[in-house]
């Protein structure tokens, strides 16, 4: 921006503990062409003085200088269409975190109104896409969850697409007498209702259903879905709600359970089925047993087979028992335990079918169940009928449980590219690696749901156990694959009741994203964010890191592996920013330009003054929140650490570390969220991209006979305010103990 | 080695019927035994009983000594979270395993099945003494002043008495017999049996474990009363036939010191059984659920206590008519205890004593 | 095209469900008022040092969920206000709000300077009362809005200190309550849950006992911004425990407390075994459990704290604790070995469970409840009900369970003619 404001405040003890004087000619220097100080900027007569410069086109930059960007966001709030704002926490990262009236203190706010000014220079205004959206909302999967998020959608107001794979909708239920319990009393099954949903669904003007519908391909991204069936027909759709639900684990695993030995020892699916039909009968000889034992995780909370649990089977049970108990009051039923997870209100459940039957569970380990001379016999161990006990059954019910559906769109792309490498023939070891793949990969044929025309896969990525939600706890309906929503069981394990909300809560996310893009806005996390990525491709030299980095599959390549963004895919975290060698990505407010602008202009002291300096950059998302909460606390930190807040830590591009060092900044900082299993990064990948392009940087930097100490990725979580003074303090003993950076000065 | 869980349909809907259809409710969290204030903690109760009776498994219960150390205090039922009512499961376990190891069987059908059958049992030894005293003497009501020997003849008293005495102490020994080898098949004792009944027999005698209850703390009295009163009723029997026979003395005056040890037991009886009876009227937790079985044997005790209360008061004050029908009726209910006793509630009496006795080897074993 | 309702959708309660059904329909175009009594939006989550299985901090959510709500131009937040007057109008609802009255306004800078001249000391309800707090403070560290707030209650008479020491002139002592009243097109109830009170469970030493706590004020005692710093210590003698307790189903699954599963405090112990393992490795806890309820990929986390040194997971419900010379004895049968002992400890926690706040809101709504004070959703009536006040769950399920109910209310109100 070229007419630039500084707005200081100097109110919050920042009048006090800084000299103010020199600070306007500071920010003049670093481009301003404005600078006001005000002892109260947020208080309505603060705010005005700003708006009326903004609103007379006096300026099209403003730095607040105040107090930290999160606080008093309501009063600093301005048409961002019309002005680029940047804001710096004075109070918090210098005034209440250092000695009052110190010259390093001084130093570090002066840097601070430099950085800043400078970066507002820098920027530039949002350009918001302007792209045509479709209002469809494609449903893949009739089962309850489909069906369900299909009614919602409607009833939100947008046309639906249904496809169904088989011939019918209703999918698990349809084989379903009763449900589990929905509604109070709680303690006995419900009437299957089913098909009063599918008339519902097949009855509603606004959707569409095709049945025995396979997806050939889906084009382009959310708002502009061009999905194809095979067959033909073709249609648009603006968002997706994948309800493809589960299939039974395949009880064949389970030899030692006695499935396959004996055809009395049946899965929770067929004894589903013989419920359904009316028909009790003992596989073997078609007499009705006088004893159905239950056999609970069967190849479930079992690291050889599901490691986790499923959710429903314990419910499933208790409903076969009361149907079984309703319709056949002689039978006996047994049910052996682990652990009975009936959560919630279901406890009423539990309790009215163990009164109803009887209540003949008991908790232990099926250990096995010997088939052998007519009778079966179940081994428990562990339970509490006996450490080793045996109990004789004429049928046996296993309990499976569920997989999901899910297809795994990376590693359907690693196949491909596998395949590709062997038909190359560039090399033996390229065609013998390719071939490697191909084997440990090729269970993955065929496999393919959506068919996504995404570089990066033609499904969602998939995490833990092949579930493709993004395992979030706060946001549990993020997927890697923007206007992509999971719903039912292949979202999660769950029972019917569950897969229903789900059905309501995914049709939500499909709509929001769809309003989302009506008004060229970004969807979660950066919800609203009305700015996209530029890609100058002049420069792209086709290495195709951002299109393999980023989280969330926004990049397609062309042929020679050019990009092609697809800025309604993207959620504008910046690792493409992060990842680009050629610093070509930038956005209108954050781009390499601006980051690196703000590392040209602070002040490095020369060799002999001994004031190291060191950057820190600092995930938006929760390191720098818990920097304001340590300033908030008033814990003093290290003088010497000039603090960067970034997107994501992905977003930090290693062109700056060389930008910094080269400057003669002593030592970098990198600080972000937790990576791994339990991630903890709101763009999925970032924290783990930053650590991995640092190795790469350490490398370089000892290549250039640097000490690789200078450049640290930390983890620190949201809450984790305590630990800065420290681990600020500790990595400047580091870079104390390494010297000078050798190019100061140069 | 490998348990053979064996569920039986009949167990458990025997069970069921006689009070212990709750069980079903029990979700094995063992909230009773951790509040039991009896349950030893090396084999507590009744949480893996109440899995038995859930279970139907009558073989496990039958040699489980923890059914008879329960006291039936109901500190459990208070406590329960499912609201399964362990203390009546316990109560209903008893009451189906006195049935199992009756000899023989059928009598412990017969008196197990009570709810029907009273009128059979009180109806029959009735009959028989209405029947014999018709062919002794036409039943003649003798003038006053009264003297039941005159209607009863002391060695009819002894022709039906004795061998039925030893019939059912034959019988008693059988089912102690089976009781105390199936509990000493679950776990070994050691020490000598009759070294340890004594001390048994002494915390019985001052009902120290009663002490202990707490939600039917009440009832602990009642229990006491009642005990004391029958063995007190046998010591004056006792002496009754010493004074007959040694002394010469019949029959014994109001103020013979021997009258006055009945009359004491009299009144021990009748305290205990009122105070038993009231207890069951106010119900709840601090009595627990009543069924027939019990109530059978509650009512049958009232019934000769105050029988034979108004028998020896109205051998002075009621017309002779009244009181001799009262004396058979007197008789009746002592037949019918006498001939029901190992299968009717008061064989409690030499099961709970066995498994006190067995716990206390037992013990001493696990310390050796 | 529009997937909003005409008037706005009223979400009372803003704890996890209430913000997420506000900012879910919010972010689809719907116009919002979110009204939260306290003076802080979060509810119980922010009280939570971290969430199960994940173990990461609430407030890392919560700082995006506080982001969406200050862009989303969509969305009214109205901090300490109740809804004290509903009827039915029309298709929708007319609907009174009470402000309580704001001592500090949103001229507060958050600079602390009124807290530190406060005379007053008030025991502070973020903290589950453990802590005295200055009568005029923000209401916990991540509160937000960010403006403090005043127990005028608590202020001795005459008293101006704080009115003099802030100097935005943020602080009117003589503030009043105000009412305001506003249209909606539907309600949805996120009113969230209140802990059974641990006194109810005199038999394990609630309320009697100081080293018998709640697992929710263990959750504040591990946290670093509660009464200890983040300590785990017993509240007797400030001393860290050795022997650590969890005593699961302390009110919940029973007749007698609470007949339903809570469905979170499994795994809370779970995460709060991790805690005390962490934080003191001598240590050694004891989950003592009916069933161990940790359904779906949670698993993990059971199979991960089941499986470290120092935790042993016993099944087997506590009958008794009482207070000895060497700390705690829980009286338990070891259901496994069949075995009655009595156990020691230092700190017993009872994982006491969650009620509806449904219950006894108060709210002027009549709402159906399951017999367990659950609510219930009257599409016909504009009426839903999300998270904890809709049945016990955790914080994803309230999530989910919130975003279904925002597509719920405003299917219902643009259903309505």
């Amino acid at each position: 921006m070229e007419k630039v404001g500084c707005f200081l405040c100097t109110g919050c003890d920042i009048g006090s503990a800084i000299k103010t004087e020199g600070l306007e000619e500071i920010a003049k220097e670093s481009g301003a062409t404005a600078f006001v100080a005000n002892e109260c900027l947020c208080a309505p007569e603060g705010v005005e003085i700003i708006r009326t410069a903004i609103d007379s086109g006096e300026l099209d930059g403003v730095l607040i200088a105040a107090c930290s960007p999160r606080a008093k966001m309501d009063e600093f709030k301005f048409d961002l269409n019309k002005v680029a704002v940047e804001r710096i926490g004075l109070r918090e990262l210098v005034v209440w975190s250092h000695q009052p009236g110190d010259e390093d203190t001084q130093m570090l706010a002066e840097d601070y109104i430099r950085m800043g000014t400078s970066k507002v220079t820098k920027m530039e205004l949002p350009k918001p896409p302007q792209e045509a959206i479709d209002q469809t909302v494609l449903v893949v999967g009739g089962g309850l969850a489909g069906l369900t998020a299909a009614k919602a959608s409607a009833a939100l107001g947008h046309p639906v697409v249904l496809v169904e794979s088989t011939d019918k909708l209703g999918g698990y239920l349809l084989g379903v007498k009763d449900l589990v319990p929905e509604r109070p009393p709680y303690d006995t099954t419900h009437k299957n209702d089913i098909q009063d949903l599918i008339s519902e669904v097949e009855s509603n003007d606004k959707i569409k259903v095709y049945k025995s519908a396979k997806i050939k391909k889906i084009g382009k991204q959310p708002g502009q879905f061009e999905a194809e069936l095979l067959g033909g027909d073709s249609f648009k759709a603006g968002a997706i709600v994948q309800a493809t639900g589960a299939r039974p684990y395949d009880a064949n695993k389970l030899s030692h359970l006695g499935f396959g030995k004996s055809p009395d020892v049946i899965t929770s699916r067929q004894m589903e089925t013989m419920i359904l039909e009316g028909k009790l009968q003992r596989p073997s000889d078609n007499q009705m047993p006088g004893r159905v034992v239950f056999v609970q995780c069967a190849g479930s909370r079992d690291e050889k087979h599901l490691p986790y649990c499923s959710s429903e089977c314990c419910l499933t049970t208790l409903k076969q028992v009361s149907g079984i108990r309703k319709d056949f009051p002689d039978v006996e039923c047994a049910v052996i335990y682990r652990d009975l997870r009936a959560p919630g209100q279901l406890e009423h459940f539990y309790l009215g079918v163990q009164e109803n039957s009887g209540g003949m569970f008991t908790r232990g380990e099926v250990d096995s169940v010997d088939t052998a001379g007519g009778k079966l016999k179940i081994h428990l161990k562990e339970s509490l009928l006996g450490d080793e006990a045996v109990l004789e059954g004429d049928l046996v019910v296993l309990a499976v449980g569920m997989v999901p559906t899910s297809a795994d769109g990376e590693a359907i792309r690693q196949l491909k590219d596998a395949r590709a490498r062997i038909e190359k023939k560039e090399s033996d070891t390229q065609v013998a690696e390719g071939q490697k793949l191909e084997e440990q990969l090729k269970h993955h044929d065929g496999t393919e749901i959506l068919n996504l025309n995404y570089r990066q896969g033609p499904d969602m990525p998939v995490l833990k156990y092949n579930f493709p939600d993004s395992h979030f706890i706060c946001f549990p309906y993020e997927t890697r694959r923007t206007g992509i929503y999971a719903a039912g069981a292949v979202h999660a394990p769950m029972d019917a009741a569950q897969a229903r909300e789900d059905g309501w809560g995914a049709a939500m996310k499909a709509v929001q994203c769809i309003q989302a893009m009506n008004r060229s806005e970004a969807v979660h996390p950066r919800a609203g964010d009305i700015s996209v990525a530029d890609f100058f491709l002049q420069r792209c030299t086709q290495c195709k890191r951002c299109t393999e980095e980023c989280p969330f599959g926004a990049l397609n390549e062309d042929e020679k592996g050019t990009p092609e963004y697809n800025p309604l895919r993207c959620r504008r975290c910046g690792i493409c920013l992060g990842s680009c060698p050629e610093r070509i990505v930038s956005f209108p407010e954050y781009s390499v330009d601006a980051v690196a602008s703000m590392l040209k202009i602070i002040e490095v002291p020369e060799e002999d003054e001994e004031k190291p300096r060191m950057i820190a950059f600092l995930c938006e998302n929760d390191a720098y929140p818990a920097l304001d909460e340590a300033a908030a606390r008033r814990l003093k930190w290290n003088p010497w650490i000039r603090v960067i807040p970034v997107r994501c830590l992905g977003a930090v591009n290693v062109v700056w570390i060389a930008d910094a060092l080269s400057r003669g900044i002593d030592g970098i900082l990198l600080i972000g969220c937790k990576k791994g299993d339990d991630y903890q990064c709101h763009y999925i990948r970032g924290s783990e991209l930053a650590e991995y392009r640092m190795e790469n940087v350490k490398e370089t930097l000892e290549r250039l006979s640097l000490e690789s100490e200078r450049v640290r990725v930390v983890e620190l979580a949201r809450d984790e305010y305590a630990r800065i003074p420290e681990l600020f303090e500790e990595f400047a003993e580091t870079i104390e103990e390494a010297g000078p950076n050798p190019y100061k000065g140069w | 080695m490998t348990e053979e869980i064996l569920p039986s349909a009949e167990f458990r809907a025997q069970l069921q019927k006689r009070g212990g259809a709750t069980a079903s409710r029990c979700y094995q969290c063992a909230t009773c035994s951790s509040v039991c204030q009896l349950a030893p903690d090396q084999a507590p109760f009744p949480r893996k009983q109440m899995h038995y009776v859930q279970w139907g498994l009558g073989d496990r219960l039958a040699a489980d000594p923890a059914v008879w150390l329960c006291h039936y205090c109901n500190d459990c039922t208070t406590r329960c979270p499912r609201d399964a009512k362990p203390g009546d499961v316990m109560q209903a376990a008893r009451s189906l395993t006195v049935e199992t190891l009756a000899a023989p069987r059928f009598m412990g059908k017969l008196v197990g099945r009570a709810k029907f059958t009273w009128p059979l049992l009180l109806g029959l030894p009735f009959a028989f003494w209405v029947i014999a005293l018709y062919a002794l003497n036409g039943l003649t009501i003798p003038e006053a002043p009264l003297v039941y020997d005159v209607l009863v003849p002391h060695w009819l008293i002894y022709v039906v008495f004795f061998p039925v005495t030893g019939l059912v102490l034959l019988a008693t020994l059988i089912s102690g017999l089976r009781f105390w080898t199936l509990i000493g098949k679950n776990q070994e004792r050691s020490g000598s049996f009759i070294g340890t009944v004594i001390p048994a027999m002494i915390e019985v005698g001052v009902h120290s474990r009663f002490a202990k209850c707490g939600t039917a703390g009440s009832r602990r009295w009642g229990h006491f009363f009642l005990m004391w009163g029958f063995i007190g009723a046998l010591i004056a029997t006792t002496l009754a036939i010493v004074a007959l026979y040694l002394i010469g003395t019949y029959p014994l005056p109001l103020d013979h010191p021997f009258k006055f040890v009945g009359n004491i037991a009299a009144l021990l009886l009748l305290v205990g059984g009122i105070w038993l009876w009231i207890n069951r009227l106010k119900g709840g937790e601090q009595s627990g659920t009543s069924t027939a079985f019990d109530n059978f044997f509650l009512y049958l005790v009232l019934l000769v206590i105050l029988s034979g209360i108004f028998t020896e008061v109205g051998r002075f004050y009621f017309p002779p008519a009244l009181a001799c029908w009262i004396y058979i009726v007197h008789l009746t209910s002592i037949l019918t205890m006498f001939a029901t006793f190992p299968y009717s509630k008061f064989a409690h009496l030499i099961y709970r004593t066995l498994a006190m006795v067995h716990e206390r080897m037992a013990e001493l074993k696990a310390s050796k | 095209m529009n997937a909003a309702t005409q008037k706005p959708l009223l979400v009372v309660g803003a704890g996890i469900a209430g913000i997420s059904a506000a900012l879910e329909a919010a972010e689809a175009g719907q116009e919002i008022v979110l009204v939260e009594r306290d003076p802080a939006i979060g509810g119980r989550v922010v009280r939570n040092l971290h969430y199960f299985p994940k173990l990461c901090p609430p407030t890392c959510g919560m700082e995006i969920n506080i982001r969406r709500l200050e862009r989303n131009p969509r969305v009214r937040v109205i901090t300490g206000a109740q809804v004290t007057k509903a009827s039915r109008s029309g298709d929708g609802w007319s609907v009174t709000l009470t402000h309580a009255p704001r001592y500090v306004n949103s001229r507060c800078t958050a600079c602390d300077e009124c807290s530190q001249v406060c005379p007053a000391k008030v025991p502070d309800p973020h903290n589950l009362l453990m802590l005295e707090v200055a009568a005029i403070r923000l209401p916990h560290a991540d509160a937000w809005p960010r403006i403090y707030t005043m127990d005028r209650n608590a202020c001795p008479a005459g008293c101006t200190k704080c009115v003099e020491a802030c100097k935005f002139n943020a602080v009117n002592l003589d503030a009043t309550e105000q009412t305001e009243e506003l249209e909606f097109s539907a309600v949805i109830l996120a009113t969230g849950w209140q802990p059974y009170p641990i006194e109810k469970i005199e038999e394990l030493g609630g309320g009697k006992i100081p080293d018998v706590i709640a697992n929710v004020q263990m959750e504040r005692l591990a946290s670093p911004t509660g009464p200890t710093g983040g300590k785990i210590q017993k509240p007797s003698d400030s001393k860290p425990p050795k022997r650590v307790a969890f005593v699961q189903c302390a009110g919940s699954r029973d007749v007698k407390h609470l007949p339903y599963c809570s469905a979170v405090c499994c795994l809370a112990s779970l995460k709060q075994a991790i805690y005390v393992r962490e934080q003191l490795p001598d240590s050694e806890v004891t989950i003592y459990y009916i069933d161990r309820r940790a359904p779906g990929r949670n698993e993990d986390m059971l199979t991960k704290v089941a499986g470290m040194d120092g935790v042993k997971l016993v099944k087997g419900k506590v009958g008794k604790i009482e207070k000895g010379a060497q700390g705690l004895t829980l009286r338990v049968e070891d259901v496994e070995s069949g075995k009655l002992t009595d156990a020691a400890a230092d700190l017993a926690v009872l994982a006491t469970g969650m009620m509806s706040s449904l219950k006894d809101a108060g709210l002027p709504f009549d709402i159906e409840r399951d017999d367990d004070g659950f609510g219930l959703d009257n599409p016909r009536a504009g009426l839903f009900v999300a998270g904890v006040a809709r049945r016990p769950e955790d914080v994803a399920a309230s999530v989910r369970d919130a975003t279904g109910a925002a597509a719920k209310a405003i299917a219902a109100a643009k259903q309505s003619p």
